[in-house]
């Protein structure tokens, strides 16, 4: 075994070894993982800019050959979520002060899963993975703070959907089996209805991982009902999320290339997703809720870039291929990246608030620490597609290939085209709002001089660390394009050309391009023109004249400002929205009457509570399903076992008599 | 049955009523009888016996103080008609009280708020008027003024405006809000006191737990004398703030 | 449960030794020795603390409003969308208004107490600029009140002049109520030529008056006034052609469908509410109830010229706008009356109303945005006591009512149509 594999067999194993670990020292478990996934991150560059990497190989229980390895589809996956591990696994050391090591034994098993299946070489390595991930990922849920029977409903909701999704999952496997005869992940020649029944199994399957629309609850609802530890959080919105797109992508790697129809579909879902999850994000007021429909809209953005490159492969625009398929690429590290630093700084926010209501949480928290605060800033614009940030490039790239959706030649698909693109552009919208909501009520907020506890330590590190990490993947995204070339290479099964060049007086591979000649973003000019203008204005003003500045209060009409219950809450924010989407939202006001109704009298005026609630109208789905189901087995359960001791007797008596009768009409 | 024109139609036959001041001197429809001075000196004949009495004791042996007189007219011989040019605003105080009034060309300067005339931005604070000057300045958004030709705007906040135009007299519960307002605004900055009740407590001179004027709370730029000043006065005093040539002397 | 039957409290003097009634079945004010029922003394209760002494204090009684994200938002006192200086906290989720509170006292000039030991004179001055806009209603409620307490008598002509002033800023201030609606609507246009007609009206009253708002123009001594024959020809005139002008306009703004729409449904008053409240002027007569102080109560000029009553049923901002509108076109008519019947300057009458109690006079009149009461007291010729009840005082309640489950938007369009003023509520 080469040296590179030998780092990746050390990789997976640190990474599970963490679990045994954990037993004795928890910070030792969180170690291994920061050392584990450090050995991957090493092991994915090299296998990207050298080739693929062969780990391990064994023989597996169906006499398959078995092995660990990283090609370029997989080394992309490995890098974003190496990334995250670390960063999680420091914050971990920190944030975990339980005195039980569960949560950290399930939190390294979820990760020594998610390695393996992502640098597994066969479908069956691949189901282990995926059906351990779940279960472990349902154990870190499990530890939870709160009411206990809302977390086990909360939990279960997740394994089931997790289930759900290993089963669909575990068709498309059959059903590749069954058309090849191995597990192995290469490319398999299918026809007609069995691709179709494979490719749909594994879009809904991945999608269930993944949260897309209209599955959207298995996203949130455990996360915000939950409120899960933060560090699982983050492991289960970023990472999780990472498997089901590899999943995904691996998937469509090994299938035929598929009709149109397929890839409008993955566009359709995708938006859709996109838009209900920055349309709740915005009006969400849970700390981690918020973040959680944001990776929604996130996952949405890669299925609608995946659409596009595959709607563009069936219609021959190759560049437009090429460069969609970059976008979901980009989309998927920059989203990864940047929801780990919200959910942490979720976690920090809860240590040194006790809240995790953002409506409650103005001015609770000491101030934050400036990594903390910085990283977080970076994230949420990041997510808000603010540029220079690696969010606006991975946005900028699905608008783009969006726009060139007038290339499609059926009008049906340049139709779908057009609504996705209104749809993206609305979500792009409406998470701008949710971002500055989250940023402003949780870490900008100017604390009150009662603000609770302390600030906590060892937490603001890895925030401020991401925060960086975003900032230099948005400003360096031409050469990191150029780097992740081997990636889309692997996916689209050709040599593929990096979409980055030089255009009007950019230096060449400054520029990234949408198509020439539709579009062009420079990411690293845009600091070194407003670092310019900056210096400019500071040479020419100086700095000795900012001292002139005059500090006062803000304008409040007059009134004093600052004052407690007088400033708009995080709630009020979004009213305006919960108000006017109303008929998506299903929002209605609840009013009940406290104290003296008395109509008459003039200075008791009546007091009431009220409370305006919004609604997912797809949880209402799953709500009459599970009615139905519990409804069926309760059917069953009093029709045919009752628990009656003479009808059980009653039923032996029969299947004796059907016995006898058989055995005598045989013999 | 009345024909309704459209909005249009009756736009155009009313044609152009907006006021060429200051370009021009103002003219009689614009400055009413009281927006006129000068009131006759003191000790001149046809003053009316009692004349002493003034209720705001604007009358003195050093002169009339303009910025106290509320335009009762109670001093004045019965039928006396003012027919001096408009009573237009000053930067000094001093500058009101006068045997006579001090003619134009004599007049201080305001040091204008920005080296060329360009337009200004207004804030409006009422602390305590009896929305007579507070109609006065919100009219010169009307058609007939329309101040928005000379670059004058109003503002809905201190932070976007570069001239406070203070209308009423300073009640106690209006001191603090104006003085937010008055730190709320960037400078370079400059306070104008419409009407004689912030100059000098108007007709509620002398009522305790008063201010006794503006300048009692916030450094005062500009003084427009009247009760209520007519609006061109008020355009006076803002286009002096903002460097612009004041209207010619009329006769 | 307390019925309030079809009275309703109009005034209460603050010595408690009387108050005044207004009976709207039959259609008469009445007096009676001591504040009489309990709601009616809660009532003045709220509208006592409107002259202090704790400022800045509440105009109406606030709900209770709990709930998740619930929160005030303080609006004012220096609020541009507002005229005035006065604060109004708001008790929201954001976009809806769950709550109201008008809160006053921000422009309280101390008038009530200033006045007293000042001569007749010298308070009218004083009085009159209690709220220039209605200066007229004022001076002459005022000057009414005292000369009832002195039982002294007044020349004819004056009480005409003061007639013909009230109507004159009646139509000023509907017109202002007109164009300060179409600003909040945006309709820039109708802004701009209510806001010109409004200035032509202002300089009508100059030109007339000696005083754009009529300040001394109803005192002995007060600024020239143009009021012989060819001056009363000018103002006929010129009252055609304004009269035409707004005749137009209105039927204008009446096409507008987005301008409806902004103000129907918008702070609506319930005829019950209306009554146990206090309600007085445009407001209760959009409601569909028979008052006007000029039929119920009049003096002269009133008790010799036909006055018209306008009335809706809506309740709303569109009702109580065209009450206003019909109340223009009334005061026209009147004042083409007036002028047409102008008495010789010889004539004179007694006052108006014998004392209430030894030189103690109470006077009503309808001001443009309703009922105003003043109780004078008199020492001599100098003043002893003030007490008064302006329209605004007895309306905010209406208001805050009027606003509870609206949104933020139609804040503006149902302040504007109550026509309250901060300038006479604080004194």
């Amino acid at each position: 075994m080469e040296p590179a594999g030998i780092l990746l067999t050390a990789a997976v194993v640190g990474l599970f070894a963490g679990a045994p670990l954990a037993l004795l020292d928890r910070r030792a478990g969180y170690a291994a993982g920061i050392a584990g996934s450090v050995l991957l991150l090493m092991v994915s560059v090299i296998a990207l800019a050298g080739g693929t990497v062969q780990g391990i190989a064994w023989s597996g229980p169906l006499g398959d050959p078995e092995s660990l390895r990283l090609d370029g589809l997989s080394a992309f996956f490995a890098l974003a979520a190496s990334i995250v591990w670390i960063t999680t696994s420091t914050f971990s050391i920190a944030y975990d002060d339980r005195s039980s090591s569960v949560l950290a034994i399930c939190y390294s098993v979820t990760l020594g899963s998610i390695a393996l299946l992502v640098a597994s070489s066969s479908f069956l390595l691949f189901l282990v993975g995926w059906e351990l991930m779940t279960l472990a990922s349902y154990g870190m849920i499990l530890q939870a703070q709160g009411p206990s029977g809302r977390i086990f409903s909360a939990a279960f909701v997740f394994l089931a959907f997790g289930e759900a999704s290993t089963l669909l999952v575990f068709i498309a496997v059959a059903g590749l089996r069954a058309a090849s005869g191995t597990f192995l992940e290469v490319p398999v020649a299918l026809a007609g209805p069995l691709a179709t029944v494979v490719f749909v199994a594994g879009l809904v399957g991945f999608g269930l991982k993944m949260g897309v629309a209209p599955f959207h609850i298995s996203e949130w609802l455990p996360i915000a009902h939950s409120s899960a530890p933060s560090n699982a959080s983050a492991v289960l919105s970023s990472t999780l999320t990472l498997a089901g797109a590899y999943g995904l992508f691996r998937i469509l790697t090994v299938l035929p290339p598929l009709p149109l129809w397929s890839g409008t579909v993955v566009l359709g879902i995708g938006a859709a997703s996109a838009l209900l999850g920055a349309l709740f994000a915005a009006v969400s007021e849970h700390t981690k809720g918020l973040p959680a429909y944001s990776t929604i809209e996130n996952n949405g953005l890669i299925l609608v870039a995946l659409g596009v490159a595959l709607v563009a492969r069936s219609e021959g625009l190759t560049d437009l291929f090429v460069f969609a398929l970059f976008a979901a690429f980009y989309q998927a590290l920059a989203h990864a990246v940047a929801k780990t630093a919200l959910f942490l700084a979720a976690g920090y926010v809860e240590r040194s608030a006790h809240t995790l209501d953002l409506t409650s949480l103005a001015g609770r928290a000491k101030p934050a620490a400036p990594a903390a605060a910085l990283g977080t800033l970076a994230t949420t614009l990041s997510l808000a597609a603010a540029p220079p940030l690696a969010g606006f490039v991975s946005e900028w790239m699905v608008l783009e290939a969006l726009f060139q959706s007038y290339r499609f030649s059926p009008e049906w698909v340049q139709f779908v085209g057009l609504l996705a693109g209104a749809a993206v552009a609305l979500a792009a919208g409406l998470i701008v709002v949710a971002m500055v909501k989250l940023l402003g009520f949780s870490i900008l907020w100017k604390p009150r001089a009662s603000a609770p506890g302390q600030r906590p330590i060892g937490l603001a590190g890895p925030i401020g660390a991401v925060g960086a990490v975003i900032v230099g993947f948005g400003v360096g995204a031409p050469w990191l394009l150029r780097f992740l070339t081997p990636s889309v290479a692997a996916f689209a099964g050709t040599s593929v050309v990096a979409p980055v060049g030089g255009l009007l007086s950019v230096p060449n591979g400054w520029s990234i391009l949408s198509g020439a000649p539709f579009g062009i973003l420079s990411p690293p000019m845009i600091p070194l023109v407003l670092g310019a203008g900056a210096l400019v204005a500071l040479g020419y003003f100086g700095l000795g004249r900012r001292r002139g500045a005059r500090r006062v209060e803000p304008w409040m009409a007059g009134s004093p400002s600052g004052r407690e219950g007088e400033t708009y809450t995080s709630f009020g924010y979004s009213t305006g929205i919960r108000i006017m989407i109303d008929s998506v939202l299903r929002t209605r006001e609840v009013r009940t009457h406290v104290g003296a109704v008395t109509r008459a009298e003039l200075a008791t005026p009546v007091a009431y509570n009220v409370d305006l609630e919004v609604l997912d109208v797809f949880k209402l789905f799953y709500d009459h399903l599970v009615d139905l189901g519990a409804g069926l087995s309760h059917l069953l359960k009093t029709a045919v076992m009752p628990g009656r001791l003479g009808r059980y007797l009653a039923y032996i008596l029969a299947v004796t008599l059907l016995v006898v009768i058989y055995v005598a009409l045989v013999a | 049955m009345i024909v309704v024109p459209s909005w249009i139609q009756r736009a155009v036959e009313r044609g152009i009523v907006t006021s060429r001041y200051p370009d021009r001197a103002a003219t009689a429809d614009e400055v009413p009888a009281t927006g006129r001075g000068p009131c006759p000196p003191h000790g001149s004949e046809g003053l009316r016996p009692g004349a002493g009495d003034c209720p705001v004791e604007a009358i003195s042996p050093d002169g009339v103080d303009q910025g106290r007189c509320i335009r009762c007219a109670r001093c004045l011989p019965a039928g006396f008609a003012f027919s001096g040019p408009v009573e237009a605003s000053v930067a000094v105080r001093a500058e009101l009280i006068s045997p006579t009034l001090v003619p134009a060309a004599s007049r201080r300067e305001s040091a204008p708020l920005r080296p060329l005339g360009c337009s200004l931005h207004v804030f409006l604070v009422d602390v305590g008027s009896c929305n007579a000057c507070n109609l006065e300045v919100m009219a010169l958004a009307n058609p007939y003024y329309d101040v928005s030709r000379l670059g004058v705007f109003f503002t809905n906040s201190p932070r976007h405006a570069d001239v406070l135009l203070v209308v009423g007299v300073p009640t106690p519960e209006m001191v603090e809000p104006l003085k937010r307002a008055f730190e709320a605004m960037p400078d370079p900055k400059a306070v104008v006191a419409v009407g004689a009740c912030p100059i000098s407590g108007g007709a509620f001179a002398g009522t305790p737990g008063l201010a006794a004027g503006l300048s009692e709370l916030i450094p005062v730029d500009r003084f427009v004398p009247g009760c209520p000043p007519p609006p061109v006065a008020v355009i006076d005093a803002i286009v002096a703030l903002g460097g612009r040539a004041r209207a010619p002397e009329e006769g | 449960m307390h019925d309030p039957g079809e009275r309703a409290l109009a005034y209460a003097a603050e010595d408690g030794s009387f108050a005044l009634y207004n009976d709207y079945r039959s259609g008469k004010a009445v007096l009676v020795p001591v504040a009489a029922d309990p709601s009616s003394s809660e009532l003045a209760t709220l509208w006592r603390t409107h002259s202090g002494p704790e400022r800045p204090h509440s105009l109406a009684p606030a709900p209770r409003v709990e709930g998740y994200g619930v929160f005030t938002f303080p609006y004012g006192p220096i609020s541009m969308g507002v005229p005035e200086s006065g604060k109004f906290d708001v008790r929201t989720y954001g976009e809806r208004i769950l709550g109201l509170v008008p809160v006053g006292g921000f422009k309280s000039r101390r008038i009530r107490e200033s006045v007293v030991g000042l001569d007749v004179r010298d308070a009218a001055l004083r009085i009159e600029r209690m709220a220039g806009n209605v200066s007229a209603s004022h001076a002459a409620a005022f000057l009414a009140a005292a000369e009832s307490a002195a039982g002294r008598e007044v020349a004819t002509v004056e009480l005409w002049i003061r007639g013909l002033a009230q109507e004159l800023q009646r139509i000023y201030n509907h017109v202002h109520v007109l164009a300060r609606i179409a600003e909040a609507a945006s309709q820039n246009v109708g802004l701009a030529q209510s806001h010109a007609l409004a200035e032509e009206l202002l300089r009508l009253q100059g030109a007339t008056f000696g005083h754009r708002w009529l300040f001394g123009a109803l005192l002995p001594g007060g600024p020239a006034r143009a009021l012989d024959a060819p001056g009363r020809a000018t103002v006929a005139r010129e009252a055609v052609r304004l009269s035409r002008e707004f005749d137009q306009l209105w039927a204008l703004f009446l096409e507008s469908r987005t301008f409806i729409d902004r103000i129907q449904t918008t702070g609506p008053v319930r005829r019950d509410d209306a009554i146990r409240w206090g309600a007085v002027g445009p407001t209760l007569r959009a409601c569909g109830v028979d008052w006007d102080d000029r039929l119920r109560v009049p003096t002269v000029p009133y008790t010799d010229l036909f006055v018209s009553l306008p009335r809706e049923d809506g309740g709303d901002a569109l009702a109580r706008l065209s009450v206003r509108a019909e109340e223009v076109r009334a005061s026209f008519l009147l004042v083409e009356q007036m002028l047409d019947r102008w008495p010789a300057a010889v004539a004179t009458v007694g006052p108006a109303a014998p004392p209430v109690a030894p030189h103690r006079g109470v006077a009503r009149v309808e001001a443009p945005s309703g009922d105003l009461v003043y109780d004078v007291r008199l020492d001599g010729d100098r003043v002893a006591g003030l007490g008064f009840r302006s329209p605004s005082q007895a309306n905010w309640a209406l208001f805050a009512r009027g606003m509870r489950d609206a949104v933020f938007t139609d804040f503006h369009f149902a302040f504007e149509s109550f026509g309250l003023l901060f300038a006479e509520t604080d004194g």
